[in-house]
């Protein structure tokens, strides 16, 4: 090395990125915490009460179920984005002719904004005009038309549908792309051998991208906590709380009942669950295998 | 011998051929394929028809097709909606944030991957933190910190918060990039006398184009779409972008449906249409997004 490597330029190139992140994101993480040990409504006195909002978070009925909505959505969307997608990349690598066209159909939704899907599908799960009662009626099944988001039997589930039906394709386009790397003679001498695209299936693509759809699992669990959009805007929590997931709930206590103390307790709860997750996710991961490569 | 046999199964697998085999099968596999097309493109069907129908219309006959094409609701949509000035909004805050993620991350990334420094560990280490931190975990003390700074309604109290919250991705990514790219190019251009920013601007930088397009797809989408902070900080409908811009218009025309198919429709085309045009760049803009 020539001495033309100034000492303080390195600080200069991280120092933009550095100083934004750290106002918008590391700063408030820190504030949140403080904020977390006092009642206040975000104008007036703040009063410190040590642990009393923790305290009060683990009696609080309606978060302790939004940590159980939260569960249910995310078991449900590894069901119908991470497996579905599987099935749909395993259909999708059949080698039949046009399969690129699906491939390139189950991927639109991923496109559209967030807030764009959940008006599209509140209207689906309308009771007057929906597409679904509709069709029920017109296929006699009128005993089975619901209020399906007014309905706290269905709600949630009916949430989860609009999930996969956003996140399959993108699911399915991450699997595809493992599977086009699976070398063909694998294939050829399971054909050989006459395996039939099932046995192909379950024996071959899955297996040889066993790594791909622990990621899937894993980013559906992390990403599964941060969801808002669809629940904000189709059921907003209800009916009876029966969607309030933890994050529709936060908003909610800070936004409307202006608590900012309890609001940030709940904040730094959530917090320390995701990070225990993402680290036993992390453990998991490097036991299992080396590399994570995509 | 063995190999004609080979060959044979290689056609049957690589398509077309297996038709001849197994008709039936065939026949399943695109029904079936089409089956689940319908539930993909049915609601995007179905929302786009409703925007040209009448209201009572969308109760009576949500199968038939519109007994005419009524582009007014469109235009009433887009006007009575002012979709122009959400638009616009979406417009300039996502480039000005496209524009500030590409350029901070570029810079960190060169400087974490090819210069030695102390604290890089450590402070490398804070935006691997920032990758799985979801927002929720600190919009609270944000949004005081932006009250207090009379940054809410305004563009730079969303361009901010999106460019710090889409960093720590950008850095991640090109910075697994950048670790590829051999040392022996930057020894050599550090003897001919190179100082840090020229290796940054003659050298890095002409390189990270490709990657520097997939970041910019994802952090675009992401900006386009934000909500939550969007919602929170503008209440000032001339700064409101468009899913917010939505939330409002729905609350305001709450039985209006035509005028809702609408608005949604007109949201919903372009991005289709950018989709088929640029889709090559787009899956993998978002895929790789997520995954590394």
């Amino acid at each position: 090395m020539s001495g033309k490597s100034n000492k303080l330029s390195p600080y200069l190139f991280i120092s933009p990125a550095l100083l934004l992140f750290a106002f918008v994101v590391l700063i408030p993480v820190l504030m949140t915490f403080v904020f977390s040990f006092y009642d206040w409504n975000g104008i007036g006195q703040m009063k410190f009460t040590g642990f009393d909002n923790y305290i009060r978070a683990f009696q609080d009925r309606i978060y302790i179920n939004s940590y159980g909505h939260t569960l249910i959505y995310i078991v449900a969307t590894v069901v119908v984005e991470v497996l579905v997608g599987l099935g749909l990349a395993g259909l999708i690598t059949m080698g039949r002719k046009g399969s690129g066209i699906f491939r390139l159909a189950f991927f639109v939704p991923v496109m559209l904004p967030m807030i764009v899907v959940s008006y599209l599908w509140k209207f689906v799960y309308n009771s007057d005009f929906g597409l679904i009662n509709i069709l029920l009626e017109k296929i006699g099944l009128e005993s089975w038309t619901r209020v399906w988001l007014g309905n706290p039997d269905t709600a949630l589930y009916a949430i989860c549908i609009v999930s996969g039906w956003v996140y399959a394709g993108f699911y399915m386009t991450i699997f595809y792309s493992g599977i086009q790397r699976i070398s063909k003679e694998v294939y050829e001498s399971a054909y050989l051998d006459g395996a039939g695209e099932g046995q192909i299936f379950f024996k071959i693509k899955v297996p040889m991208i066993r790594n791909l759809v622990e990621t899937g699992v894993m980013l559906c669990v992390l990403t599964g906590f941060q969801s808002f959009d669809l629940f904000y805007v189709m059921t907003n929590g209800g009916p009876y709380n029966s969607t309030e997931i933890v994050t529709t709930y936060l908003v909610k206590v800070v936004f409307t009942h202006m608590s900012i103390g309890y609001g940030s307790a709940l904040a730094v709860i959530m917090t320390i669950v995701i990070a225990v997750i993402g680290l036993i996710a992390g453990r998991l991961n490097k036991k299992d295998s080396g590399v994570l490569e995509y | 011998m063995t190999t004609t046999v080979l060959d044979i199964k290689k056609d049957a697998y690589s398509g077309g051929e297996a038709a001849n085999r197994r008709p039936f099968s065939h026949i399943l596999y695109y029904l079936f394929m089409i089956f689940i097309s319908c539930f993909y493109f049915y609601p995007i069907l179905w929302l786009i028809l409703s925007s040209f129908r009448e209201n009572r219309e969308i109760f009576s006959a949500p199968f038939a097709l519109p007994e005419q094409v009524n582009l007014q609701n469109w235009s009433k949509a887009w006007t009575v909606g002012n979709m122009s000035t959400y638009a616009s909004n979406s417009v300039i805050v996502t480039s000005a944030t496209v524009a500030g993620i590409l350029l901070f991350s570029s810079l960190a990334a060169f400087a974490f991957s090819k210069l030695r420094f102390r604290g890089s560990g450590f402070l490398m280490l804070m935006f691997v933190f920032g990758l799985f931190m979801p927002l929720q975990s600190f919009f609270i003390a944000q949004s005081y910190i932006f009250e207090q700074l009379n940054l809410k309604d305004s563009y730079m109290g969303l361009i901010l918060p999106y460019i710090g919250t889409g960093l720590p991705l950008a850095i991640f990514l090109l910075k697994a990039y950048l670790d590829s790219v051999p040392k022996e190019l930057l020894e050599a251009a550090r003897m001919d006398g190179c100082n840090d920013w020229v290796m940054y601007s003659r050298i890095i930088l002409p390189l990270l184009v490709p990657n520097m397009a997939t970041v910019g797809i994802f952090s675009a989408l992401n900006a386009w779409n934000e909500l939550l902070l969007a919602m929170l900080y503008i209440q000032n409908d001339a700064l409101k972008t468009i899913p917010v811009g939505l939330l409002a218009f729905s609350s305001r025309y709450m039985t209006d449906y035509k005028l809702l198919f609408s608005a949604l429709a007109i949201i919903t085309l372009p991005m289709i249409v950018v989709y088929l045009f640029f889709h090559r760049y787009i899956v993998a803009g978002l895929t790789e997004g997520a995954l590394k």
